[in-house]
C-alpha cells in the first residue's frame, strides 16, 4: 500500500507534517514535547554529519564530539565578546570545525582505519582537557552562560517553536547537502575507500584526499550543529563535549543504518526522544547508566543487523558487500 | 558525569601524594630539586610497569587478530572491582583474591572474544571495531549499576604492614615495599609472558597465527584456541594491573579503565603495536613522560600529556619505538 505511494509525495508528506508539528493540540506538554523534539532534530543533523566518515568513508571516528564542541565554543565566543548575528557565525563555526578537521586529518589520515580511530579520541578528550583549563579563554569548568539567542528579523529567538523551524531549516539544509554528496563524484569516491581502499586507489582515487574532504566535511557540520545548540541552550560547559556524545551520535548512525542518510536520521528519532523517555523511567542516579543499553546496541546492531534496524536504501550495495564477505570468508587471506 | 569528577579528584589527590608538589619548585636547592626528580622517576618507572601490564594485552591481541580491543580497560578495571569484592565482601585473603581475579578475567577475556569478536571475524574491520568500543561502554556502565559511581579503596589491612613503609630511601627519594612489590610483579609476569611467546608451543602457535591465519590453520594450528589463549592470558595481565593500581592509587572506580585504557594502548603504541618487550618500554616511557609532565609542566593536562604523545607518535612514528608497521593487506 504505502510502498505504491511515489517517494516523493511520501517526501511533501512529511514536509508538510513536519511544518505543523508545533500546532498540535498537546495542551501543556507541548513545550516540553517541542524541546525534545529539537533536540532530536539537532542530533539529526550531527548524526548526518558523523554518518559521511563511517557511513560514507568506512572510517571509524571517535572523536566528532570534539568539532561539536569546537562549533559550540566558537559561537558562544563570538556572540558573547563580539555579538556577531548567528547567520555569520553559522559558517564561521563550519569553518572552523573544518579547519580542526583539516589539521587533525591530513596527517592521520594516512594511518590505517585503528590508528585514526584512536587518533580522533584523543582529539576530542584534548578539546575538552582544553576547553576545562583555559579559563582566560573558555572560562573553564564554569561553563559559558547567557548566550544570546538567535535575531531573526530584528526578532530575537524565545519560544521553541521558533527554535524548532530554525533548527528544521538547518536540518534541511544539511540533508540537501548531505544527499547531493551521496550522489556526487565525491561520494561514489568515497564508497570506493569504504568497499576497498586497494581497489579504489587501483581505480585513481586519491584515497588521503578524499579521506580529508569528507572529514573536512564532517567536522564542519558538527561544529555547525554546536554553533546552533550554544545559541539555543545559551550555556555550554566542558561537560557537554565528552566522549560520551561521541558515542551516542555513533549509536544513532549504527541504529538507524551506517551509510544511509534516512536511516541515520531514522536512528537519532527514535534512540533520541528514548532517552528521554528512559530520563522519565529510571530513577535519578541511575540515568547515566542509559549508556549500558547505547553500548548494548552498538554490540548487538553490528553482530545482526550491520545494514541498520530498518535496511534503506543502498540495499543493493549491501548485498554486494555481503556477497564479498562470503569471498573472503572462502577464500583469500585477512 | 559523576564519575569522571571522582576521577579527577582520585588523581588530584594521587598526584599530590606522589609527586610531592606542594613542596614546589621553589625551592632553589639543586639537591632537593634532583631529588624531586629523582623522586618522580621512582614514580613513572611504577605507574610506567602498569601501563605494561596493560598494554601487553592491547599489543598481544592487535598482534593476532589486528583489532583494538577497547573493551580491555574495562577488564582492568573489572579486575579491580572484582579483587575488592572479594576482599571486602567474601573477606578472602588478599592473595587468594590476587590469584581468582586472574583466573576471573582470563575466562572473562575468553568469553568476550567468543561472543563479542569471533562472530565478526570476517566482517568489515569497522563492525569489529565498533562492537569493541560498544562492548567497553557496556561493560562500563554495568560496573557502574554494580558498583555505583562511588570511588572504592581497599581496605589497609588486607596487605601486611609492610607494604606501605619505605624499602628505600636516599635522602628525599623514597621508594615503597608497595612500588617494590609492583614492579617485581610487573617484571616476572614480563618475563613469564616472554617464555610463553618464544619458549612454548602455544607461544609458536601464537606467534604463527599473527602471521597469517589461514597458513596456520592448514599448518594444523587451531587457529581460535590460540586467539582465546591470547585473550585469556592478555585479560589476567589487565585484571592484575588493575588490583595494582587500585592498590597504589588506593582508588577504584568504574570510569578507570577508559582513560588507562587509552593511556595503556598510548604505550603499546609508543612501544610498537605487536610487540610485547615494546610494549614494556612504551609503558616505562608514558609512565615517566607522564609523571614528570604533571610534575613540572601542568598537571592540569596530566593526561592530555599521554593523549598528546601518542598522537604524535602516531604521526611521525607509527611503527614506535621497536616494531615494525604492516601495510594493509590485500
Amino acid at each position: 500500500m504505502i510502498s505504491k505511494i511515489s517517494p516523493r509525495w511520501k517526501l511533501a508528506a512529511i514536509f508538510v507534517f513536519a511544518l505543523v508539528l508545533p500546532w498540535l493540540p498537546l495542551g501543556s506538554s507541548t513545550n516540553y514535547f517541542l524541546r525534545v523534539i529539537n533536540t532530536a532534530i539537532l542530533y539529526m543533523i550531527l548524526a548526518l554529519g558523523l554518518n559521511i566518515v563511517p557511513g560514507f568513508t568506512g572510517l571509524l571516528d571517535l572523536g566528532y564530539v570534539g568539532f561539536y564542541g569546537i562549533g559550540a565554543y566558537t559561537a558562544g565566543l563570538l556572540t558573547i565578546h563580539y555579538n556577531l548575528s548567528f547567520w555569520m557565525i553559522l559558517p564561521l563555526a563550519a569553518l572552523n570545525g573544518a579547519m580542526w578537521g583539516i589539521l587533525l586529518g591530513a596527517p592521520t589520515l594516512r594511518l590505517t582505519g585503528d590508528y585514526f580511530a584512536i587518533v580522533t579520541f584523543g582529539f576530542s578528550e584534548l578539546v575538552v582537557l582544553v576547553i576545562r583549563n583555559e579559563l582566560w579563554l573558555t572560562r573553564g569548568p564554569m561553563g559559558l552562560p547567557g548566550i544570546a539567542p538567535p535575531v531573526i528579523f530584528g526578532h530575537p529567538l524565545k519560544l521553541e517553536w521558533e527554535f524548532y523551524y530554525l533548527v528544521l531549516l538547518l536540518l534541511m539544509l544539511v540533508m540537501l547537502v548531505a544527499s547531493r554528496l551521496e550522489d556526487s563524484r565525491l561520494g561514489r569516491a568515497w564508497f570506493a575507500i569504504r568497499e576497498d581502499e586497494i581497489a579504489a586507489q587501483c581505480c585513481g582515487i586519491n584515497l588521503i584526499r578524499y579521506k580529508i574532504i569528507a572529514f573536512a566535511i564532517s567536522a564542519s557540520i558538527g561544529a555547525m550543529g554546536g554553533a546552533f545548540f550554544a545559541r539555543w541552550f545559551k550555556f555550554i560547559h566542558p561537560d557537554m563535549f565528552k566522549f560520551w556524545e561521541s558515542i551516542l551520535i555513533l549509536c544513532l548512525i549504527v541504529f538507524g543504518g551506517m551509510g544511509s542518510i534516512t536511516g541515520t536520521m531514522l536512528g537519532a528519532l527514535i534512540l533520541i526522544p528514548l532517552a528521554e523517555i528512559l530520563r522519565a523511567v529510571l530513577p535519578q542516579g541511575m540515568f547515566n547508566a542509559r549508556y549500558l543499553i547505547y553500548g548494548l546496541i552498538l554490540v548487538l546492531m553490528m553482530r545482526w543487523r550491520p545494514a541498520g534496524i530498518i535496511p534503506f536504501d543502498r540495499a543493493q550495495e549491501s548485498k554486494a558487500a555481503r556477497m564479498r564477505q562470503r569471498l573472503t570468508a572462502l577464500g583469500s587471506k585477512e | 558525569m559523576a564519575g569522571r569528577h571522582a576521577h579527577l579528584r582520585g588523581l588530584a589527590r594521587a598526584i599530590h601524594e606522589i609527586s610531592g608538589l606542594s613542596r614546589g619548585l621553589s625551592v632553589e636547592n639543586l639537591l632537593d630539586i634532583s631529588s624531586l626528580f629523582l623522586q618522580q622517576l621512582v614514580n613513572g618507572i611504577t605507574l610506567g610497569g602498569v601501563y605494561a601490564l596493560i598494554a601487553v594485552g592491547y599489543t598481544m591481541v592487535y598482534g593476532v587478530i589486528q583489532l583494538i580491543n577497547f573493551a580491555h580497560g574495562e577488564i582492568y578495571m573489572l579486575g579491580a572491582f572484582l579483587a575488592y569484592t572479594q576482599v571486602t565482601l567474601l573477606r578472602l585473603p588478599f592473595f587468594v583474591a590476587f590469584l581468582t581475579t586472574l583466573l576471573i578475567c582470563a575466562v572473562f577475556g575468553v568469553i568476550l572474544d567468543y561472543v563479542a569478536y569471533r562472530p565478526l571475524r570476517t566482517a568489515p574491520r569497522l563492525a569489529a571495531l565498533i562492537t569493541a568500543i560498544g562492548m567497553s561502554i557496556f561493560l562500563q556502565n554495568l560496573a557502574l549499576l554494580l558498583w555505583g559511581s562511588q570511588i572504592k579503596s581497599y581496605p589497609r589491612d588486607i596487605l601486611p604492614r609492610l607494604f606501605f613503609k619505605p624499602a628505600l630511601t636516599m635522602g628525599e627519594v623514597s621508594l615503597s615495599w608497595l612500588q617494590v612489590f609492583i614492579l617485581s610483579i610487573t617484571v616476572i609476569f614480563m618475563l613469564i609472558l616472554h617464555l610463553i611467546i618464544h619458549k612454548t608451543k602455544v607461544g609458536m602457535a601464537m606467534r604463527a597465527v599473527s602471521q597469517d591465519k589461514v597458513t596456520s590453520a592448514l599448518m594444523g594450528i587451531g587457529v581460535n584456541r590460540v586467539i582465546s589463549f591470547t585473550f585469556a592470558i592478555g585479560s589476567a595481565m589487565g585484571g592484575m594491573a588493575g588490583i595494582l593500581v587500585g592498590l597504589y592509587y588506593n582508588a577504584i572506580f568504574p570510569t578507570m579503565g577508559y582513560i588507562a585504557g587509552v593511556k595503556a594502548f598510548a604505550a603499546a603504541v609508543l612501544g610498537g603495536i605487536g610487540s610485547v618487550p615494546g610494549a614494556m618500554l612504551g609503558g616505562g616511557v608514558l609512565g615517566i613522560a607522564e609523571v614528570l609532565g604533571a610534575g613540572y609542566l601542568s598537571s592540569a593536562y596530566r593526561d592530555g600529556i599521554s593523549y598528546a604523545v601518542m598522537i604524535l607518535v602516531i604521526i611521525f612514528k607509527p611503527s614506535g619505538l621497536i616494531g615494525q608497521i604492516l601495510g594493509e593487506k590485500v
